[in-house]
């Protein structure tokens, strides 16, 4: 479990970009933490992995608190950077100096996923492509079996088959003890595999919800007309009419589209705020 | 769990920090070795056996000590590769202790070891190249000897080691690029400021002021006569002990804390 207490942290004490944040992240779900560009995402899990230090109040991670990185609460995270760092190793080379820092790291599925990703397994590793490192830093990551696991940007620099490989291996490695973490501004490589929606915005949270409370409270579709009456959180004029987001009265259900999800949510806040807060 | 020490995470780290890098920890060691092997060279066979021993073991000594050490925690690059390092389950203990002894006790033990073979080497080419049949030959042998460790060179060079190696110490845990080009300017700038500084109030004291070195004398010069004001005995003694072991101390200890509160 993730808690978040009052947390408060800007790259300067007199600009906060979170304040005062209170938030409590359960076990056994993956959660997407939308954003725009520079909105925080990045800043969130750094204060979660502990290579950012809060101002004010704290982040507890299973207890533990990150600032302190001490190796037993490391054990138990592993933190995806958006540019990901590779030496000039081989894989056997790589794994034989880093598994051992990581009690749970299982060989076997770490050669699986590479398979399952299709990483060239000859080479040195920062000779691979971009994206090729990144496949590889996720498969070792899943292999390092930790509690807790941050992305970000994870799908960054992935062809369209990697990503839906890597959506296919995060649904695979999930189980009730592990948090998945998963920051992107591409919203729809995340549709279909998250459970819990996180929508910040200049340091704001303004949505956390899950996928189903989604469902239930709004209604994805698209009309000829805006219907009246109602409280539409996001409207978008497509070829085939207007694509809206509306508040669910009549229990519809409706395919999610996270991505006018995250423009109704960010462009009409104090909606989405209504919206949500109403039982 | 021990999350202050455990020798077998502890070796791994080890293991780890001089094998990811092999460039950087191995390569750099070999071509400092390389250069000091270089300098000695050249200055035997354009200065003699004065300058070659003493120049190149200080330039190797200091100026490998100084790369060698902005580079052992040189990950802050770019933040994937801090991020990477600050958040590997291994204390920052663990970490300090792997930079320090990568610098100060690996790297000395073979510079010193690599030293002696080349030194040796040298004078022993030399002395076997003499001509035992010369009334000169005594004179000679005598005239060249293997570089001693106990001298006074190396008692200074080793005070500057600890102190330049710790300011890169601190220096590239402060500054994420560039971190020995930076560290080198602070340092250069603070002892320029400090060196300005004793020369004012060395200035408003005295008349005829021509060096002031701080923390040493200060040379006064009228005509063709020079006089020194020495520092008194106690406050030798005092300076003595401050850059031999306090200041160190200080700049590795720093270190350490800054490696604890680094943030990327």
């Amino acid at each position: 479990m993730i808690q978040f207490n009052n947390l408060s942290f800007g790259y300067s004490r007199k600009k906060l970009l979170y304040k005062n944040l209170s938030l409590s992240i359960e076990s056994g779900s993956i959660y997407g933490l939308l954003g725009k560009n520079g909105a925080g995402k990045s800043t969130l899990l750094k204060n979660m992995v502990g290579t950012l230090f809060p101002v004010e109040g704290n982040v507890m991670i299973n207890g533990m608190n990150p600032q302190s990185r001490k190796p037993s609460f490391l054990q138990t995270i592993y933190y995806i950077a958006e540019d990901v760092y590779v030496p000039s190793l081989t894989i056997k080379q790589y794994k034989n100096l880093f598994s051992p820092f990581y009690p749970q790291f299982n060989e076997e599925n770490f050669y699986k996923y590479l398979q399952e990703l299709e990483v060239s397994v000859d080479g040195k590793l920062n000779k691979l492509s971009f994206g090729q490192q990144k496949k590889f830093v996720i498969a070792f990551a899943l292999a390092c079996n930790t509690k807790v696991l941050l992305m970000d940007e994870p799908t960054n620099g992935l062809d369209i088959p990697s990503k839906a490989q890597f959506r296919k291996l995060i649904a695979s490695v999930m189980n009730d003890d592990r948090i998945i973490f998963i920051s992107t501004h591409q919203i729809r490589d995340l549709e279909n595999m998250i459970d819990k929606v996180l929508i910040v915005d200049n340091g704001n949270l303004l949505l956390h919800s899950s996928i189903t409370d989604i469902a239930e409270r709004l209604c994805f579709k698209t009309v000829s007309e805006i219907p009246a009456g109602v409280k539409v959180l996001y409207s978008e004029k497509m070829l085939r009419g207007i694509s809206v987001i509306i508040e669910n009265l009549n229990g519809e259900d409706s395919a999610l589209n996270l991505e006018h999800l995250f423009n109704g949510v960010t462009e009409n806040p104090a909606m989405a705020k209504q919206l949500f807060s109403s039982n | 769990m021990n999350d202050t020490f455990n020798l077998s995470r502890f070796g791994f780290l080890l293991k780890k920090s001089i094998l990811e890098r092999p460039i950087q920890i191995i390569g750099l060691t070999f071509l400092i070795l390389g250069f000091t092997f270089f300098t000695y060279s050249v200055f035997l066979y354009f200065g003699g056996w004065g300058p070659a021993q003493n120049l190149s073991f200080i330039w190797g000594y200091i100026g490998g000590g100084i790369f060698l050490s902005s580079a052992v925690f040189g990950y802050f690059n770019t933040n994937a590769s801090g991020s990477a390092y600050l958040t590997l389950p291994a204390s920052a203990l663990e970490k300090w202790l792997c930079g320090t002894l990568i610098t100060g006790v690996f790297f000395c033990l073979l510079f010193f070891g690599f030293y002696r073979l080349i030194d040796t080497a040298f004078v022993t080419a030399y002395h076997n190249g003499l001509d035992r049949n010369s009334p000169l030959y005594q004179k000679m042998y005598n005239a060249v000897h293997i570089f001693a460790f106990e001298g006074n060179i190396v008692r200074q060079s080793t005070i500057m080691f600890v102190n330049f190696t710790g300011i890169m110490l601190v220096g590239s845990l402060y500054f994420n690029r560039v971190a020995v080009v930076k560290a080198a300017i602070v340092a250069c700038v603070l002892m320029g400021v400090i060196y300005l500084l004793n020369l004012t109030v060395a200035n408003i004291l005295f008349t005829n002021v021509d060096v002031a070195f701080p923390f040493h004398n200060i040379l006064i010069k009228m005509g063709k006569e020079a006089g020194s004001i020495e520092l008194t005995p106690i406050a030798s003694t005092f300076v003595d002990i401050c850059f031999q072991y306090i200041l160190p101390c200080i700049l590795w200890v720093t270190a350490y804390i800054r490696l604890r509160e680094k943030e990327i």
